[in-house]
């Protein structure tokens, strides 16, 4: 989006709720000339979905079990996996994958929450503000990267002349200090929850008023009703924000590559910047066994979640 | 009293933090774009004085700027394109009408926006250099199409089968055929719903980073996104024009956004909630 920003194309992903079937399809396939066009109609996206969703996810899970390069390709049986679990760097990106996904479950979404919570009084300028909140969602993953290369730098970044300014030591090489480098990556986008304050403010809108009705008649403050009402029936909401900062993370790339390229010392090396180093130095079948274990972790995450936050199921 | 008045000031005063991490750094790359380079080593004020294009003038003099302008604008317009053709063909049928498999075809088109394309970049190279397609404009334009069009199914599969059931029923008496059926009454009604996924798709493509560096990487295919970030990594005295460079790279998304932040929004909540 990024919308994400979210980073890596952000890419919207749709996870809870079976789809809400209103109306009884009308026109039958069979009336004359209706299933040949419909056949047709759905060609393109049959053809579109075959060549670039499915075959690569097939090709993916088998030739992760092979040496595979531009050279040829052999299999290799679960070699791949036997030497990536061996794989000090293979630890080091499943490592820091992890605390960046730890920073978004537990400071991005509940930022997010919480703008949301505020914004939805529709509090003076909350318009004005959700723009802002949301334009780093809308600003691509690689400028912001550079944006923070700029904001990290030890000669002439803020960050380091605003510390200084206040007289403390303004000289660390924030990007490139093995101290540093991962939680410096993380603040890049830790707290732009844009897409967490979009999807939770449309959920408290769909709220209905009588709800509350209840609770303000026993007199319960603003801030009762928001902890024991409203934060509650915000768990389907609460669930999907999670699955989708979840599944951002793990595909984490922009930031990285062109910020530090996962140095140093590995210190930010994620697990897609490592598929597509690997990639790059022709080991395609290593590479894909550790793109197999991003789409399960992935597939993880999404099965995880949706139980634990029991989404699809409604409460008002 | 007091305790609300305090209770309002720190609700502002985190608003304003939030705020800050997000756009403050945004701001200042933004505003030091348009400083000379003494000015931006010299640790002065945050505001340009003087106003300078020293920047701008480095940054298109050295490299094709406008060359990855134009095919950013190339990937991001014909992506869109293609995403919402093959979206709305797709979301039709599945949407109104009743056929084998309906529900099935649904689920697996719907399903493509769970799968973490990332983990898919081998395949995705190997498949692009089999078809003909790798390193050239119009297979960037046709990955993105694909990449793209299950995000734009979805939003207008919700958004079709919310309209009124009479269209068919009185198509149907017309003995409009099917295709003529789509193109003069349902593209019309699902303008909306387009735009609104329209919308997404091309910041989003826009955007773009890892997939034209994995699937077009010479320079002449290279978008803006891609060209400006690997030229940081070869120029890096000049720094005023790596500014502006930057803020080149945000300006038509920010744009895009504030002009149809609406159809964003819903595109994101209709997208997000199936």
């Amino acid at each position: 989006m990024s919308l994400a920003g979210l980073q890596d194309g952000a890419r919207v992903t749709p996870v809870a709720r079976a789809p809400a079937r209103r109306r009884r399809p009308r026109l039958e396939a069979a009336t004359p000339g209706m299933g040949h066009g419909v056949a047709l109609s759905l060609l393109p996206a049959v053809l579109l979905f075959g060549a670039f969703f499915l075959v690569p996810l097939g090709v993916v899970v088998v030739t992760s079990s092979s040496d595979w390069g531009p050279l040829g390709l052999s299999f290799t049986g679960l070699e791949n996996y036997r030497i990536l679990f061996a794989d000090a760097a293979f630890w080091s990106a499943l490592r820091n994958t992890a605390s960046f996904a730890a920073a978004a479950v537990l400071i991005q979404v509940p930022v997010g929450v919480a703008v949301a919570i505020i914004l939805s009084r529709r509090i003076r300028g909350w318009r004005l503000l959700r723009t802002i909140y949301f334009l780093p969602n809308i600003v691509s993953g690689a400028a912001l990267a550079l944006v923070y290369v700029t904001f990290y730098n030890p000669r002439y970044g803020l960050l380091n002349q605003a510390l200084g300014t206040l007289g403390l030591d303004g000289t660390r090489d924030w990007l490139f200090d093995v101290d540093t480098a991962l939680p410096a990556v993380a603040a890049t986008w830790v707290f732009t929850a844009g897409l967490v304050i979009v999807l939770v403010m449309a959920e408290i809108a769909a709220i209905p008023e009588e709800v509350y009705d209840a609770a303000r008649v026993d007199g319960a403050t603003r801030w009762e009703q928001t902890r024991h009402i409203t934060l509650p029936l915000l768990r389907n909401a609460i669930g999907v924000c999670v699955i989708l900062v979840l599944l951002f993370t793990f595909a984490y790339f922009d930031g990285v590559y062109i910020m530090t390229g996962g140095g140093p010392a590995d210190r930010t090396l994620t697990l897609s910047l490592y598929a597509f180093q690997e990639y790059s130095n022709s080991n395609w079948g290593y590479a894909n066994a550790v793109g197999v274990l991003l789409i399960a972790l992935g597939l993880v995450a999404i099965v995880a979640v949706r139980r634990l936050f029991r989404i699809g199921e409604r409460d008002f | 009293m007091a305790a609300r008045l305090l209770g309002r000031s720190s609700r502002g005063v985190f608003l304003a933090l939030v705020a800050l991490a997000c756009v403050g750094p945004v701001v200042w790359v933004v505003l030091s774009s348009f400083k000379t380079q003494s000015q931006i080593f010299g640790r002065g004020d945050l505001l340009p004085s003087p106003f300078s294009l020293d920047g701008y003038e480095a940054l298109f003099t050295q490299i094709d700027v406008t060359g990855y302008l134009v095919n950013t604008l190339l990937y991001a317009g014909g992506g869109t394109a293609g995403a919402l053709a093959v979206a709305l063909l797709a979301a039709y049928p599945v949407a109104r009408l009743r056929f084998p498999f309906r529900r099935a075809v649904g689920l697996l088109f719907s399903a493509g926006l769970a799968i973490p394309i990332a983990g898919l970049i081998v395949p995705e190279f190997v498949i692009m250099r089999d078809l003909g397609l790798f390193d050239s404009r119009a297979g960037m334009v046709v990955f993105y199409s694909a990449m793209w069009f299950p995000l734009a199914f979805v939003i207008l599969r919700v958004y079709l089968s919310g309209l009124p059931p009479s269209i068919e029923e009185a198509a149907a008496l017309d003995g409009a055929r099917y295709f003529q059926l789509l193109r003069h009454v349902i593209l019309p009604l699902a303008r909306p719903g387009l735009a609104t996924a329209g919308v997404i798709i091309f910041i989003n493509v826009w955007n773009d980073f890892l997939f034209n560096l994995l699937l077009a990487p010479s320079s002449e295919h290279q978008n803006v996104q891609v060209g400006l970030a690997l030229f940081r990594g070869q120029f890096t005295t000049d720094i005023a024009a790596i500014l502006a460079g930057t803020t080149v790279m945000m300006v038509i998304p920010v744009a895009v956004f504030v002009l149809f932040q609406r159809q964003v929004i819903a595109g994101l909540t209709a997208g997000s909630s199936r």
